[in-house]
């Protein structure tokens, strides 16, 4: 089953090894983006931040949405990471499970507005975040799991 | 008494100056402690209120965005109106823990600040103008000690008349509960702990290092002695855990690794290299929430940059590379310099060089050896040294911290020095080939069980909980607490561990756990349910 879907730029790191998958008691961490499953030495560094308590997995979007799909994956507690607002909306449109979204990190870039620490959107994200809320998926703010939710929409 | 402010003010700025000290735990309550104690005449009550403080804080860290108490300020205020009010430990945990609450505030609020100076960075890289960046860069790190200075100058000069007679109308009822509180806050650091490292695999080693503690009464320094090898022995003898490539059939094959950049030429001077390794230790001077350490990189790396590009128009191309957003573990920081470095030579060198590939290079590596590193140095070093360190600090013994200090910077600039030549020299090479053997395996999981025995240990040596009742009439009353002694010593801090640590599974906040353990600490301590 699905523990935590997480927005994170940086995928797999501090946080992420340190405090989320400790905290969900994850044994797989599923990253999901299509540039790190085709670039080896993307996997080759994430690799290297796996924490020793979780198997790590690297799939394209497509191949992801598969696996979550699959009921073998009910007996495994799995933590998503996606690296982008737009990565996020694809798995939660392929995979029903999906009902609720964190957002951990993404760097500022141009055109896009810091809304949390942290945490910068473009109008794209906010328009894909939009779409989101209206299906009533539940998209939340926190750094590490001892953070309050904030959910999104009071950010926006 | 405007000297001793002042010195006291000293002490705190000289915390607040880790950032640009490598963050070598300089600024711990266990190492400003005794500085204050020594302004103030009392070196060993500084020793003890020091390792109490950083029980209380041990699982206080800094990793990615999230900003701990800012436990300096806390722990100098605190330690400071303790002493000179003769009030011991306890009151200075009463007065740190708000203080440094409070001082998070305004530190977060620095760090959001930091980031108008963006635009000023980015001109100076337009420039070429590597030491407008420099000067920057130093002096946005200059605001934190200083304006932390300022606060606590100023608390000390206004508030500490108003706090002292108001310490004096403290009655000894709230004293004595605010000493079991405080005996039983270390409880909420091992669980925070805990939480980093503990799982079912690793388990037993816990309970092995808190039977040593417990029964056999060996000191903490013997347990991590114990705790290496029985890392070492177990590591050695595992099977191969196959990590990445697990043969579940709707795993993915894991594919051999291809070989990135080319054999480049190396000429940078050793010199350069220690430079690079020394300016590492300023990474996280100006840091801040937009672009958390990216000056600090560039800072680092500007000797290199120096040394390649003679026009201003690579000049400003590689400050613009380096100005972009970057965040790791100071630790391993060097590893991702020296790489830098040796992928800079090569793009002065090769005009087809891909430029863009050095910024992704440091962008993919950041965040996994963050993971690392992290681990590896607030998991198990800090957790040995703090547990050596208070164990003896706690009775005021100074070489406490003394040992504090040695046991994690020894590991910590030996390799963080060493890994700018191994970055440098190896480059992707090197992580590649940790990648393909299973050393990262066998040194996170044993790496977990040193840290996870020596964490266990804990309960039973630093928390010092007792129940004070007597079962029978006066003559012939036998203590509850030494019948519990000889079933299970230590009994009670083991379990109030384990009750905070299952709070904090359930992620429950860790200001309500602090809070819930004072309460605890108190109603106990009036109740004369614990002592």
């Amino acid at each position: 089953m699905i523990k935590l879907t997480r927005i994170d730029d940086r995928l797999v790191h501090g946080q992420v090894a340190m405090t989320w998958t400790p905290a969900l008691g994850a044994d797989c961490l599923l990253v999901a983006n299509d540039k790190a499953a085709t670039d080896e030495f993307l996997k080759m560094t994430l690799g290297l931040a796996k924490p020793a308590a979780a198997k790590l997995l690297i799939k394209t979007l497509a191949d992801a949405i598969t696996f979550l799909n699959d009921p073998r994956g009910q007996s495994m507690k799995i933590l998503v990471l996606v690296n982008s607002v737009k990565d996020a909306a694809t798995l939660a449109a392929g995979v029903s499970e999906i009902k609720s979204i964190n957002f951990g990190g993404i760097r500022t870039k141009e055109g896009a507005r810091s809304i949390a620490k942290a945490l910068a959107v473009t109008d794209d994200d906010i328009a894909i975040i939009r779409d989101l809320l209206t299906k009533g998926i539940e998209l939340e703010v926190r750094q590490v799991p001892t953070d309050n939710r904030t959910p999104i929409e009071t950010l926006i | 008494m405007l000297a001793t402010y002042l010195l006291l003010t000293l002490i705190a700025v000289f915390g607040h100056f880790e950032d640009f000290l490598g963050t070598t735990l300089l600024s711990r309550p266990l190492i400003l402690g005794p500085l204050v104690g020594l302004v103030l005449g009392d070196v060993t009550q500084g020793v003890m209120i020091g390792a109490t403080l950083e029980l209380i804080f041990m699982g206080n860290i800094k990793v990615g965005a999230a900003i701990p108490p800012d436990i300096i300020t806390g722990g100098v205020l605190g330690t400071a109106f303790a002493i000179m009010s003769h009030k011991g430990p306890a009151i200075a945990l009463a007065l740190a823990v708000p203080i440094s609450i409070l001082s998070e505030m305004v530190i977060s609020g620095l760090f959001v600040f930091r980031a108008v100076f963006n635009k000023k960075f980015n001109q100076y890289a337009e420039d070429g103008d590597y030491k407008g960046i420099q000067r920057l860069h130093i002096l946005s790190g200059l605001l934190k000690p200083l304006l932390m200075g300022i606060i606590i100058f100023v608390a000390l000069e206004l508030g500490s008349t108003a706090i002292k007679s108001f310490l004096d109308l403290i009655p000894a009822w709230v004293q004595s509960g605010l000493q079991v509180a405080g005996n039983m806050l270390p409880a909420l650091g091992f669980a925070l702990l805990m939480n980093l490292m503990f799982n079912k695999r690793v388990a037993p080693y816990f309970f092995l290092g808190f039977m040593l503690a417990a029964y056999l009464k060996l000191p903490i320094i013997a347990i991590g002695g114990l705790g290496v090898i029985i890392a070492l022995i177990v590591t050695q003898d595992a099977p191969k855990p196959a990590a990445t490539s697990n043969d579940d059939d709707f795993d993915f094959d894991d594919t051999p690794a291809e070989t990135i950049p080319a054999e480049p030429q190396h000429k940078l001077s050793n010199g350069t290299l220690r430079k690079l390794f020394l300016r590492s230790l300023a990474l996280e001077a100006n840091f801040n929430f937009e672009t958390w350490q990216n000056t600090g990189f560039a800072f680092a790396i500007i000797p290199v940059l120096k040394k390649l590009y003679h026009t201003k128009e690579a000049m400003t191309a590689a400050l613009k590379r380096h100005l972009q957003l970057f965040n790791t573990s100071p630790y391993g920081s060097t590893l991702i310099i020296g790489i830098t470095a040796a992928m800079e030579e090569q793009n002065a060198q090769d005009k087809d060089f891909d430029e863009e590939s050095i910024s992704s290079v440091k962008l993919g590596l950041m965040g996994p050896l963050a993971g690392v590193f992290d681990s590896l140095f607030w998991g198990t070093f800090k957790v040995i040294a703090a547990g050596v360190g208070t164990s003896l600090a706690i009775k005021g013994n100074i070489l406490g911290p003394l040992l504090f200090l040695i046991i994690f910077n020894v590991p910590h600039l030996l390799l963080r020095y060493n890994l700018t030549f191994i970055g440098y020299n190896a480059g992707t090479k090197f992580l590649q080939n940790l990648s393909k053997s299973n050393v990262m395996d066998k040194l996170t999981s044993g790496a977990a069980i040193l840290g996870l025995m020596v964490v266990g240990a804990m309960p039973a040596t630093l928390m010092n909980i007792k129940i004070p009742l007597n079962i029978g009439s006066s003559s012939s009353a036998i203590g509850v607490q030494s019948i519990l002694d000889q079933i299970v010593p230590a009994m009670i801090p083991l379990g109030l561990t384990f009750l905070v640590y299952y709070f904090v599974k359930k992620q429950v906040k860790t200001t309500w756990l602090l809070l819930g353990l004072l309460v605890l600490g108190f109603a106990g301590s009036i109740i004369h349910l614990f002592v």
